[in-house]
């Protein structure tokens, strides 16, 4: 960070001490548990996020035969992995994965608030919400691509895909090259979320 | 989409005044009382020790006072202090913790 974030010794000090004193007086209080921070935390840190989407998108780089399953129905693909309740979607709203290719590079957006799947995807970068992002990406959408650093070939058809209430895309990146002799977890560290709403590709290197 | 209070809770703030700082999907915390004070926050409503929108009205408060006062005051910009301020007048509204209760203990300051 620049230091426009500097933070004075003192100041952090005394913010760490404020916080530690209100945690202590609450559990004397018999108000907070000994664990309830990390049970909280533990959600945004295991349970939802974006290693659920790193892990979905490297199966079905392992497995064609799941990434079929995965582009015909996504709720049931995504239920086979065993994740927490909830992570395929709940209520009527729907988790759809769609597919990078030789032929074809998708985008996800959002037009009319900000849908994203968080609990797979993790929570979203603050340009999402953003309304020039999100008007630029349906009129002119290889130009926000290239400024994401993304060059889409005139002859790759670009795609981009609106998220609703009712349906929550996200993009199943292409497999990066030299990548044969990594397993499915080292595969899925690779995957960012902006990979996975089609702003970033995967890199081996990364 | 939402299997639990914490994903209601953080739903809440995305995209609004009260966004918490995150990177690559993840909270972000630079020291581990954030994380602590984010957590703390987060499981007290949880618990019903008060309404989550009641906190987020005094998180968003203290952000617009932050940003009143930033130039004079020269203080560079924290989250996470803004975030601690909203919790303890939360608290001392809903009666959890009596007001200036944790001014008096010695190690709070």
């Amino acid at each position: 960070m620049t230091s426009l974030f500097h933070y004075d010794d003192d100041r952090e000090a005394n913010s760490a001490a404020k916080v530690r004193a209100l945690e202590a007086l609450l559990i004397k209080k018999g108000v907070l548990g000994n664990d309830s921070v990390d049970a909280v935390l533990n959600h945004f840190e295991t349970v939802a996020g974006p290693f659920n989407g790193a892990r979905i998108v490297a199966r079905a780089w392992m497995d064609p035969e799941y990434k079929r399953r995965l582009l015909e129905d996504t709720p049931k693909a995504i239920k086979e992995l065993n994740f927490p309740v909830g992570m395929d979607g709940a209520e009527g709203e729907h988790m759809k994965a769609v597919a990078n290719s030789e032929s074809v590079h998708h985008l996800v957006i959002c037009t009319l608030c900000s849908c994203y799947p968080w609990p797979v995807l993790g929570l979203p970068p603050y340009w999402y919400k953003d309304p020039v992002f999100r008007s630029r990406g349906v009129r002119e959408p290889r130009a926000v691509l290239s400024e994401f650093g993304v060059s889409v070939s005139t002859d790759k058809e670009v795609k981009v895909w609106d998220s609703s209430a009712q349906i929550r895309w996200f993009v199943i990146p292409e497999r990066p090259a030299n990548t044969e002799h990594l397993n499915e977890e080292q595969l899925a560290a690779l995957v960012t979320p902006e990979a996975m709403m089609g702003v970033a590709l995967v890199s081996a290197n990364s | 989409m939402f299997t639990g209070f914490e994903e209601y809770a953080a739903t809440q703030m995305l995209g609004q005044p009260d966004s918490p700082p995150r990177s690559d999907g993840k909270l972000y915390f630079s020291e581990e009382w954030q994380r602590t004070v984010f957590g703390m926050a987060m499981a007290l409503a949880k618990d019903g020790h008060f309404e989550w929108e009641d906190f987020r009205q005094n998180l968003i408060k203290a952000i617009a006072t932050w940003e009143k006062d930033a130039c004079s005051r020269e203080t560079t910009w924290d989250y996470y202090e803004c975030y601690t301020t909203a919790l303890i007048q939360v608290l001392e509204q809903y009666g959890v913790i009596a007001p200036n209760e944790l001014d008096k203990l010695p190690n709070a300051q």
